[in-house]
């Protein structure tokens, strides 16, 4: 996350051949400016987070009923929820379920995806019913799959797979359409068969896309899980947030908020590490 | 010097129409085994257009193709092509670029390896072998390129304006190297240019489109020996061939004199 590696490196004045000096991708230069101008900006984040929550603490402190969540007491409650075994395998199953859907999503999403994209016929087919899905509430097909699922983490599974796997086969469909035709050239020149087109060309070209869709699709999973379990009223985090508030507990449905923010966080973390180590030839282009 | 051999590309009366409109027309000539021709003409005069339907990636509208005899109808065997955006794999090492060839043709990595080392040394890319493209300059990136198309070793090498997308420095110190690589292994090429001093420098002989729709203005005999070089710029020959080309190609009247054959032009010996 290093915002310098999208500074190509040149080797200057070395077309002269196996002279030129070796290219290093991780030489630290000039990282004072960006990085002050990255403190200053973590530092204007932390101290609005910081305001925000003293309002909230000031304005539900004095004028809201007791049992309305404030920052301080959900802060107090955090170990004693963090330690309740109920809430412990809450947070393992409906985390499980989220991870469980993605990796399915990611796969079958990757397949159909390149599939859709690269087969103008396929799209034709299916392009409209993707399109059409995408754009609804899914949350309004939670009451069906637990017709056809019963009340049942199964149910749960399915809507965290409906919800993730569109945004995955919408994005690698769209760029798998746009492989370069130059790569296509090479493989044609080559004689490459099929299959090492779809394998080593197709697919790896279709990468920053799944990575893009699956962004959205974690977010959409969270909120999938999140939905089951409020319909279904199977163990999870979501029935946790549920079974709580009605009881009044607010405060510790806030510390279920969180550990929810901090689901999105890691695994958004861990597959960027992922990226970093497992796809070295793959540089994103950064936002300033 | 070109010999009496054998033609190893015949282009015959080739046509290419998009809609209503020819690319070019009735275009028709050869390349010999061990001979480079080649191609300049104005921008948009079809100049890669020709190229892809010469290599079988693209079906002309009418007319046909020979390679070695053998009308082309998809890319044949033997036939590499250097691409003028370098055509490596971004996800793919310098090393694994130049295999691709010998890969996707059921060549193990082992028996690979030592051929890839070789032409990896031969295009001064030594060192860069676990390289991603993004890590290399422009011009590393095509000599990893060129290195891809000689893996095959290739009875027909083509080229897409390799150094259009290069710096001038790159660009000269790069055409130098193409020349005494194919020297030391003489496919025939046919180089597809838009810099007439790239054409004059590299080309045996030189085949001038112009027009809308694009046709042969001529196919000039550049007559300068090989082995080429840095030299070779300076000569009086260099000149005179290289003016009667930007005449033809910029439509100058004077280019209504022919250029004199080589026999009358003064020979340079280096």
């Amino acid at each position: 996350m290093s915002t310098q590696n999208d500074v190509v490196p040149v080797a200057p004045a070395s077309e002269t051949g196996p002279s030129a000096a070796r290219v290093r991708d991780d030489v630290p230069v000039a990282l004072t400016r960006p990085s002050r101008h990255r403190l200053r900006n973590v530092a204007l984040r932390f101290s609005a987070g910081i305001g925000l929550l003293a309002v909230w603490q000031l304005v539900v402190g004095g004028f809201a009923p007791s049992y309305i969540a404030t920052p301080i007491d959900t802060i107090r409650r955090i170990p004693a929820v963090l330690g309740d075994v109920q809430f412990q395998s809450d947070v393992g199953t409906t985390l499980l379920a989220v991870l469980e859907g993605l990796v399915i999503a990611v796969v079958i999403g990757t397949m159909v995806g390149l599939v859709m994209g690269r087969l103008p016929d396929v799209n034709r087919v299916l392009g409209m019913y993707v399109s059409g899905f995408y754009a609804i509430p899914l949350i309004a097909i939670v009451p069906l799959l637990t017709v056809w699922f019963g009340y049942t983490p199964t149910a749960r599974l399915a809507m965290v797979i409906i919800e993730a796997i569109l945004p995955i086969i919408y994005n690698v469909a769209e760029g798998s359409r746009l492989v370069p035709t130059m790569y296509l050239d090479v493989t044609r020149v080559h004689h490459a068969a099929w299959w090492r087109v779809w394998i080593g060309v197709v697919l790896p070209n279709a990468v920053p896309y799944v990575l893009a869709g699956l962004d959205l699709a974690i977010g959409r999973a969270l909120i999938g899980a999140v939905v089951a379990e409020f319909v279904t009223a199977i163990n999870g985090l979501g029935y946790y947030i549920l079974f709580n508030v009605r009881s009044f507990h607010e405060n510790e449905a806030m510390v279920a908020l969180l550990v929810l923010v901090l689901f999105a966080l890691v695994i958004r973390a861990l597959i960027n590490a992922a990226v970093t180590y497992g796809l070295r030839w793959y540089r994103p282009t950064e936002e300033s | 010097m070109p010999e009496q051999s054998e033609t190893l590309i015949r282009v015959d009366k080739l046509t290419k129409r998009y809609g209503q409109r020819d690319v070019f027309s009735g275009v028709s000539f050869d390349v010999k085994a061990g001979e480079i021709v080649s191609i300049v003409g104005p921008s948009g005069c079809g100049k890669t257009t020709l190229l892809r339907c010469v290599v079988g990636l693209m079906r002309p509208t009418t007319g046909t193709v020979y390679i070695s005899d053998a009308p082309v109808v998809d890319p044949p065997e033997g036939v590499a092509m250097v691409f003028q955006h370098f055509g490596l794999f971004p996800w793919k090492t310098v090393a694994a670029n130049v295999a691709y060839g010998l890969t996707v043709q059921g060549t193990s990595k082992k028996d690979a390896a030592p051929r890839v080392q070789k032409l990896i040394d031969l295009v001064g890319l030594a060192g860069y072998e676990k390289s991603y493209p993004y890590q290399l300059s422009g011009g590393m990136q095509q000599r990893a390129g060129l290195a891809r198309a000689l893996a095959i070793e290739p009875s027909v090498l083509v080229m897409d304006e390799p150094f259009a997308a290069l710096d001038a420095q790159t660009r000269d110190v790069l055409q130098l190297e193409l020349l005494r690589i194919w020297d030391t292994r003489r496919a025939a090429m046919m180089f597809v240019t838009h810099s007439i001093d790239e054409a004059v420098l590299m080309g045996d002989r030189i085949v001038i489109l112009r027009g809308r729709p694009s046709s042969i203005f001529d196919i000039v005999d550049v007559g300068i020996s090989r082995p080429r070089g840095r030299d070779t710029v300076d000569t009086e020959r260099f000149r005179t061939v290289r003016d009667y080309v930007w005449r033809a190609v910029m439509h100058d009247s004077a280019a209504d004199t022919p250029l004199p054959t080589d026999a009358d032009a003064v020979r340079i010996e280096l």
